[in-house]
């Protein structure tokens, strides 16, 4: 049960150097940090050779737990940010910079509920069309579309305020 | 998608520049796969093959004292018996036969267990990886992030010889609609904590999510086959009784790996008769699902696909009358007057009287044909109150009590019942369940949550050991 076969092997490091670098880069991207990333990509894949056999689309799995991870990620750095500030509310805070636009998209998209964010994500983000996304996440086309479509209103608006 | 280009666009359409990985990755992401894998089969082989049985949330018949200053969580648990392929239980040094403490479970991020642990429900998906759910630590002191919600998960690796905490949903005991009392595991993976509100873990219990239910208070759940199924309740019992005052059941189901819940076709606004406050009680089997209903009423359905469910009909065509009816619902949410489990290749079915100070006349049934036609087969002692029934694979079925665990010698069906009175379950107070994880492993909770610990047998029941979760 524990064995991957020789031909399965070379699939799966065969996906893995088509693969790891963008998601590597697109994880990146998302969390702001090269250790981070390659974590997080170590781990997908990890799951992902886990599951081999039993898998029709690897890729899509791939970054379907790439987003779940990413997700967590984020929750928990949200977590121990809270954590911080409640420890230093007292003390006056330094300015921090942060690459603007990166950081305000990331911000929102960071902010958008769990249903819109993860059709979000794989669509625009990772380029998965529509239909794959909808089987990805169980739900109907007509679903995702209005999803992604709320998704990007959300957005635009709050980037149209703090633009504007 | 035909959206004007803005800000969205020009952000989403930067180019991702490539992360090269570091020299070794592949083969160090091939060995932490490999060593998943084998953990994963352990844990399919466990869950995939029959569950016996689903004992009863009962309630506690001692109220421990406040574990510093909490509210004494609802007692009871259910966890679904599975028969466990992965090898047999290994004996200890010492003759006593101990858990096989080879786990290959992938654990999340743990840390000590918190002080003053008092578990109300437990759940394992082999020998040795289990969950257990409580309070612990002191109120205002908890968290992060609440430091008011003190709900605890500890989880062990090695069939409690351990134990370590590890991320629960962040609320606390139940008190009305709110809180969970109750834990399930389907794998290594995918948990719910319930009972009255429903959360959900897919990633081993780093993050818990909370499922809306509409106002419905969830008193039930079980998984098997990758579905989980629960019963959600139309309840208006207030405080640590979140299930009493029920006047209307459904069941849904949820792929596993989702939070996709929806209504089983044919099992949903289930009531008792003039709408009385009633109670139900799910089992699921490896192939079946049995939801023993208000009013007596037993409906089935497969638990393998989407499907609508039925009233199991006798020989004749005409709904199947069970001997008894779950009754009102106690603290905790499930029946105390009919228990429903799964035990070899049947069910069986406790029917406890009303009770009398600590006594009870307790009858067993079994039905060897899906719960169509029942027999009575032998009366338990009736020097206890009875809290919860559990089956096992291989046919004899353990009653937890007011004052022990009883264990019948031989299977329900194949002979004169027998009962002998379990060796080491000396919990002051009884056991609010029992649950066999194997014919040989089983897992008990104190009706006393004080007590800081569960009760685990290695031995079909015979001879039980206590654990401290700490």
């Amino acid at each position: 049960m524990g064995t991957f076969r020789a031909s399965d092997r070379l699939a799966a490091e065969e996906l893995f150097h088509a693969c790891y670098p963008r998601l590597a880069g697109w994880i990146r991207r998302l969390v702001d940090d090269d250790d981070t990333a390659h974590e997080i990509a170590s781990e997908a894949f990890t799951r992902l050779l886990a599951k081999w056999s039993s898998l029709d689309n690897p890729r899509s799995y791939l970054y379907m737990i790439a987003t779940n991870l990413i997700r967590d990620h984020w929750r928990k750095v949200g977590r121990e940010r809270r954590a911080l500030r409640a420890v230093s509310a007292t003390i006056p805070a330094e300015s921090v910079h942060y690459p603007a636009q990166d950081v305000d998209v990331r911000a929102l998209i960071q902010s958008l509920p769990d249903r819109l964010r993860q059709p979000f994500l794989l669509h625009y983000y990772a380029g998965f069309p529509v239909r794959d996304v909808a089987e990805m996440l169980g739900r109907p086309e007509g679903t995702v579309k209005a999803d992604l479509h709320h998704a990007r209103a959300r957005l635009r608006a709050v980037l149209g305020e703090a633009h504007g | 998608m035909d959206e004007p280009r803005d800000d969205v666009d020009t952000w989403l359409e930067e180019r991702v520049t490539p992360l090269l990985p570091r020299p070794g990755t592949f083969d160090q992401i091939r060995k932490r796969a490999r060593r998943r894998k084998l953990g994963q089969a352990a844990m399919a082989a466990g869950a995939a093959a029959v569950v016996v049985a689903a004992a009863i949330v009962v309630p506690q018949l001692v109220q421990s004292g406040h574990v510093g200053g909490a509210p004494a969580a609802v007692s009871g648990s259910t966890t679904p018996v599975q028969q466990n392929t992965a090898g047999p239980v290994r004996p200890s040094a010492s003759g006593t036969s101990g858990p096989d403490v080879t786990s290959a479970t992938p654990r999340p991020t743990s840390a000590p267990v918190p002080p003053n642990f008092a578990a109300s429900s437990v759940t394992f998906v082999s020998t040795n990886d289990g969950w257990v759910i409580g309070q612990a630590g002191t109120p205002g002191q908890c968290g992060p992030p609440d430091p008011n919600k003190c709900t605890s998960l500890a989880a062990t690796g090695d069939a409690g010889q351990t134990w370590q905490g590890v991320p629960a949903p962040v609320t606390g005991a139940p008190d009305g609609a709110t809180g969970v009392s109750q834990v399930r595991f389907l794998d290594g993976v995918s948990g719910w904590a319930f009972g009255p509100q429903l959360y959900a873990t897919h990633d081993s219990s780093q993050g818990w999510k909370r499922i809306p239910t509409g106002g419905m208070r969830v008193i039930g759940l079980e998984t098997v086959n990758g579905v989980a199924f629960a019963i959600w309740a139309r309840c208006a019992g207030t405080g640590p009784d979140f299930a009493a005052d029920c006047t209307s059941f459904s069941l849904y189901s949820s792929p596993a790996g989702q939070d996709a819940w929806a209504p089983v076709a044919g099992a949903t606004g289930l009531s008792a008769p003039a709408g009385a406050p009633a109670s139900a009680q799910l089992v699921l089997t490896g192939g079946r699902g049995y939801l023993l209903a208000p009013g007596g009423k037993l409906i089935s359905g497969p638990v393998t696909s989407p499907a609508r469910w039925r009233p199991v009909s006798t020989s004749l065509g005409v709904p199947a009358t069970l001997p008894c009816a779950p009754g009102a619902a106690e603290i905790g949410g499930h029946p105390l007057q009919a228990m429903l489990a799964s035990t070899g290749p049947g069910l069986a079915l406790l029917c406890a009287g009303q009770g009398s100070g600590d006594s009870q006349v307790k009858t067993l049934y079994y039905s060897a044909d899906r719960g169509r036609s029942w027999a009575s087969v032998g009366r338990a002692s009736a020097r206890t109150i009875a809290m919860s029934l559990s089956g096992t694979p291989d046919g004899p079925v353990l009653v937890a009590t007011s004052d022990g665990i009883d264990v019948s010698a031989n299977a329900p069906g194949n002979g004169a019942l027998s009962w002998r009175t379990a060796r080491g379950a000396t919990a002051p107070g009884g056991y609010s369940y029992v649950g066999m994880t194997t014919s040989a492993q089983g897992v008990a909770v104190p009706a006393n949550v004080g007590l800081d610990a569960v009760w685990f047998t290695y031995d079909g029941g015979a001879h039980w050991q206590k654990s401290r979760v700490r």
